[in-house]
């Protein structure tokens, strides 16, 4: 599993990485872990707008379903289609198989309280 | 999260070496989980999975009136129960709700000075055993907790016959479906019995607490031969789903009969003694009382996973809540039970609830995160049942 350079993490345990004016967001491997079998993935549809910290798709083990936050604000711009049919993919790469893809709304003041994955996997060990 | 009220078993640091992720489950640390819940319950179906089911509760029962003090807790007819035999019975309170769901063995002449002896579930052991005592009352009979004193596993799934022949008892010396042995296995002397909560044939193993991490040892050095695994509590709950078998605060509570929990079929019509809530029990299942709720099983239709609490909903109208729900790892598909209230329902309706020729295949819709989605009542099981008998 490759760590993408520069992603920046939340405490509750997704990862953004930015792309100029796009940003790509997913679940961390350690969120994946505790979670277990991935058996489920609702993602939001395109088009749709959410804030920072706002609850955009839900993500489900065999024994339950999460939530999963806005780590920044922006429209969706595309979602992983791949996970909707094998939610599972999830569990081999937390990084390589990402949600969403967003239009960044406001990168700079959003980002802000965002750990770097080095201070964040210190954070959650 | 770890409070002081949880209790450990005593298998609780060979969890922690298997590298589990232990739960407060009931009052204590329980492992959820040690592989992954999806392999665990394949595992269980295909091969063997041995279950820490220490947190259980047991209890003695002695005395010359042993006899009718159960005929009176219970809606079975324990007079049939011969010795060696075990029952699957429910603890009713004085109006027909249930207090917990056991297991009766008849253990005559297999625990020395024992009549009966009985499993009942973890988190109702205190509320058992209260129940249990005021009802002794007028009966020359003593109600012995044994629960700190016994541990407990589970070994289920079509591998585990071979497993207990591996660990000293051959096949034409184990017990049948639903029967009780007292022997030995690896000379540690257990209680073997032939019953379980996975819809596969198994074995339930009890032993003194000093004997326990032997026993899950040795029968976990067996994976080579048989496959076996650890199995938390996870896949016991999809595997007890899966066949249909309700779990104690879920489909089971205290203001609701088991005629009304679909447990119908275990209530006899033809018992004489009077016993707790007969009146309203044996009246719902003569259908002579009306319910007032009924559980069902269902599929989902959509791809949505039902979870308990969700609302479930019958021609629009909010009618009962989802009781479990989980994805089924054996049919693929999303089942549940749920719990459809009837005093709000026109009588059209509840008339076709009642008749399982038109409740079977009925749509209902099941509230997920503020949208409906479809879902099927089906008949239990979801999974065949694979005991040997």
């Amino acid at each position: 599993m490759n760590i993408p350079e520069g992603i920046l993490c939340t405490k509750t345990h997704e990862w953004v990485l930015e792309e100029g004016e796009k940003a790509t967001i997913g679940l961390t491997d350690y969120a994946v872990e505790q979670l277990g079998d991935v058996v489920f993935v609702e993602l939001p549809e395109i088009g749709n707008t959410f804030s920072k910290d706002e609850v955009f798709a839900t993500i489900e083990s065999v024994k339950a379903a999460s939530e999963i936050y806005m780590p920044v604000g922006g429209k969706i711009v595309a979602v992983n289609e791949e996970l909707i049919n094998s939610p599972e993919l999830i569990n081999e790469d937390a990084f390589q198989n990402w949600l969403v893809q967003i239009e960044l709304d406001n990168f700079k003041d959003d980002s802000e309280g965002l750990m770097e994955y080095s201070d964040y996997k210190e954070e959650v060990q | 999260m770890l409070t002081l009220e949880e209790k450990k078993t005593v298998l609780y640091d060979e969890h922690i070496k298997l590298k589990a992720r232990m739960v407060p489950f009931g009052g204590w640390m329980m492992p959820v989980q040690y592989e992954g819940i999806i392999k665990e319950h394949n595992t269980t179906r295909t091969a063997a999975g041995l279950f820490d089911v220490s947190h259980m509760g047991e209890v003695y029962i002695k005395g010359i009136d042993s006899l009718n003090y159960l005929q009176k807790i219970v809606p079975q007819d324990i007079s049939k129960l011969e010795k060696g035999k075990a029952v699957y019975c429910q603890l009713p309170n004085y109006k027909g709700g249930l207090i917990d769901d056991l297991i009766i063995y008849n253990v005559k002449g297999i625990i020395d000075e024992i009549d009966y002896f009985i499993v009942i579930n973890a988190s109702r052991i205190n509320e058992d055993l209260a129940f249990m005592k005021e009802n002794a009352k007028g009966y020359d009979v003593e109600v012995i907790n044994k629960s700190d004193y016994f541990s407990m596993l589970a070994l289920q799934g079509p591998n585990a016959k071979n497993i207990i022949q591996k660990s000293g008892i051959d096949f034409d010396n184990q017990p049948k479906f639903f029967s009780i042995i007292s022997s030995n296995l690896f000379n540690i002397p257990v209680l073997l019995t032939r019953t379980g909560y996975t819809g596969e044939d198994g074995f339930e193993i009890v032993a003194k607490n000093e004997h326990i991490a032997e026993l899950w040892n040795k029968i976990l050095s067996f994976k080579n031969e048989t496959g076996v695994v650890p199995v938390g509590l996870g896949a016991r709950d999809t595997l007890r789903l899966e066949a249909g078998l309700p779990l104690y605060g879920h489909e089971l509570n205290e203001d609701t009969t088991p005629v009304e929990s679909s447990l119908g079929f275990f209530i006899p019509t033809d018992k004489k003694e009077d016993y707790n809530g007969k009146d309203i029990i044996l009246g719902q299942k003569l259908k002579q009382i009306p319910l007032r709720r009924k559980l069902f099983a269902f599929i989902m239709q959509d791809k949505q996973i039902a979870r308990a609490g969700y609302d479930v909903y019958l021609n629009g109208n909010k009618a009962g809540v989802v009781t479990s729900g989980a994805p089924s790892c054996t049919l693929g598909k999303n089942i549940g039970f749920c719990m459809i209230e009837f005093d709000n329902l026109d009588n059209d309706l509840v008339t076709r609830l009642n008749n399982p020729k038109e409740s079977i295949g009925m749509n209902i819709q099941i509230m997920v995160r503020n949208k409906l989605y479809n879902a099927e009542i089906v008949k239990k099981p979801f999974v065949k049942k694979n005991y040997e008998k």
